[in-house]
């Protein structure tokens, strides 16, 4: 399935009367995988929030796919049929399983069980965590943990994935797998990939940057941008600070 | 159906918190249970008091509260004697915690030769004769080791012990039988009585008794059943609307109960929702999880309360020293309403956090850290 494209026009949103984007305009064409770099608070997870239909903009427009998305009363369709999203803090439910976890949108869709089971064993092979389906999120790593979140963001078979500091929490070893495993959804599934990150090491990985500062998004060539040396291989860990941009 | 084994697996894999929320649904259940069954009890005992000698009905005063206040004139008697399909009228007048070693046993002032006395089978000596004996039940006589012959006092009158019966009627093997004048008099019912048993022609039907007898004399209240006992009896009435006072209470504490279970539940997984409705789970969809996970909650609460209920409703007749009146009566409906109530807690205590899970902006509670 081809990637989403993108259209964002004229974007303004605000807080209590705090301006967090103001007069945004991008695009993002199918299978793009993007960075969108910026501060902490700059407004990175507002404009992934608006993207996703989680909440609707004060002003401008939001295109996907020819979707209003900025007018959508009940985005309820469109996340469940379009969107995929990871999640800094990877929001696994904490009672259900790797597996009943990567389930959650196809429950939502109304997927029989069978096929449920069938693709979500599909979709943790594919993010090499088939041994761990049964495991419960609490005895899984962070690193672990952020691939079965992303098998998740899988399950709708989205167009367009939306990931919010998914290394967050990190090491440097795990912050490379999963971009890799995201460069790979991207030349896998097609689909179109916006990522916003911290992380220098993502710039590696993407087509291209976009950069949030003071409410405003601009262009930032991924070539302008000194790559980092490439990380240190091992097992997952959460303990380290993330190399900032 | 996924949603519930869903909602059924999130509850296994939390113990603690599914007991904790369930033993609030158990307390309100237990408590409904308990005043249902002590309720029961009261209706039951007072179906047995009315069964008094075989009697088909028993006529009472209209709005009497309590078979010791109801009057009715003696003149009365004679009328019911004259009335079509009725085959023999007599007066009692009762007599309520008179007997003072045996405060909850009835003293009964009857003709000694009506009908009522008639099947009274007695184990030793015989049917009191005059107004200074009394002839007493053989559960009162085994309670107070009482023997022919003996004293027992009645309204500080001491009356001999003439003879000592068995009826196979708790409330009348526990209690005595006096003079019907000497109870007039000890009540103050001169050319009165309290109630008038009525024993029908055989070739009429109980209901055409009662409504005969309701289209001649309309100022009586005409008891012929169990449902309606309760209305003339004293611990009939006040229990059963205490029973329904109190139930309703409990209902209410237990659906609040339930609510503010639930609410803190949602509140505590509010991420959990969001997390839902950002990966395409319709707003109903939420409000059906939780809802779910109400009713299976209470479903639990509920059977755990009906043990306790059971229990409690001995306790609660022990405490209050009414085991001389009513003995708790759990019916398979009592449980039945119990369980129903117990769902219907589940729902109307899960509406409101439902309702709050399915409205949660994903996008704010997901940005929090």
């Amino acid at each position: 399935m081809p990637g989403s494209r993108v259209e964002v026009e004229r974007l303004t949103h605000a807080f209590d009367g705090n301006v967090v984007l103001r007069d945004v305009s991008f695009s993002i064409e199918p299978g793009e995988l993007v960075a969108l770099t910026g501060p902490s608070g700059s407004g990175k997870t507002t404009l992934l929030q608006l993207l996703g239909g989680l909440d609707r903009p004060t002003a401008g427009r939001i295109m996907v796919d020819g979707i209003p998305v900025h007018a959508l009363r009940h985005a309820t369709r469109y996340r469940r049929e379009v969107v995929g999203f990871v999640f800094q803090l990877h929001h696994l439910l904490p009672a259900l399983t790797a597996q009943e976890n990567v389930q959650l949108p196809m429950v939502a869709a109304h997927v029989p069980r069978r096929e449920r089971d069938l693709r979500a064993h599909e979709l943790l092979d594919e993010v090499d965590l088939s041994g761990r389906a049964r495991s419960l999120p609490s005895s899984l790593s962070g690193g672990e943990r952020q691939r079965v979140a992303i098998a998740r963001a899988l399950a709708g078979q989205p167009r367009l994935i939306l990931a919010d500091e998914p290394t967050g929490s990190l090491d440097a070893a795990a912050t490379e797998r999963i971009w890799q495993l995201l460069a790979a959804v991207r030349e896998r599934h097609g689909s179109t990939i916006l990522v916003a990150s911290h992380d220098a090491s993502l710039l590696r990985h993407v087509d291209r940057s976009l950069a949030i500062r003071g409410g405003a998004v601009c262009e930032q060539p991924a070539s302008n941008l000194a790559p980092p040396p490439p990380p240190a291989t091992g097992p997952d860990h959460h303990d380290r600070a993330p190399a900032e941009l | 159906m996924t949603a519930l084994l869903q909602s059924f697996e999130s509850l296994e894999r939390r113990p603690l918190r599914t007991f904790l929320t369930a033993l609030g649904t158990a307390l309100g259940i237990a408590t409904i249970v308990a005043l249902l069954a002590v309720a029961g009890g009261a209706q039951a005992s007072a179906t047995k008091f009315l069964s008094l000698g075989g009697s088909d009905l028993g006529l009472f005063q209209r709005d009497a509260a309590d078979p010791t206040t109801s009057v009715l004139p003696l003149a009365l008697v004679s009328e019911l004697r004259r009335t079509r399909g009725v085959q023999a009228a007599t007066p009692l007048v009762l007599l309520v915690g008179e007997i003072h070693r045996s405060p909850g046993a009835i003293a009964f002032g009857a003709y000694p030769d009506s009908f009522v006395t008639d099947r009274y089978v007695f184990l030793q000596g015989h049917m009191l004769t005059g107004d200074r004996q009394v002839a007493v039940g053989s559960g009162l006589a085994a309670q107070l080791h009482l023997h022919v012959g003996d004293t027992l006092s009645i309204a500080h009158r001491e009356l001999s012990v003439s003879g000592i019966y068995h009826m196979g009627v708790p409330e009348q093997d526990d209690g005595a039988v006096i003079a019907f004048g000497l109870a007039q008099a000890l009540a103050g019912k001169q050319g009165e009585a309290t109630t008038i048993a009525v024993s029908l022609a055989p070739t009429v039907s109980r209901s055409q008794g009662v409504e005969t007898i309701r289209r001649r004399f309309p100022g009586l209240l005409i008891l012929g059943d169990g449902v309606s006992a309760p209305r003339a009896g004293v611990s009939g009435v006040l229990l059963s609307r205490l029973a329904l006072v109190l139930a309703v209470i409990a209902l209410v504490i237990g659906g609040v109960g339930v609510m503010n279970t639930m609410l803190m539940a949602v509140t505590e997984r509010r991420t959990e929702f969001a997390l839902l409705a950002a990966v395409g789970w319709s707003g109903p969809q939420i409000a059906l999880r939780v809802m779910a996970e109400g009713v299976l909650t209470s479903l639990i609460g509920a059977a755990l309360g009906l043990l306790l209920g059971v229990i409690g409703a001995q306790l609660l007749v022990g405490l209050l020293g009414a085991g001389e009146y009513v003995a708790p009566n759990v019916t398979a409906w009592d449980l039945g309403r119990a369980l129903l109530v117990g769902v219907l807690l589940g729902v109307l205590g899960g509406m409101y956090p439902a309702w709050r899970a399915a409205r949660l902006s994903p996008a704010k509670v997901l940005a929090e850290r």
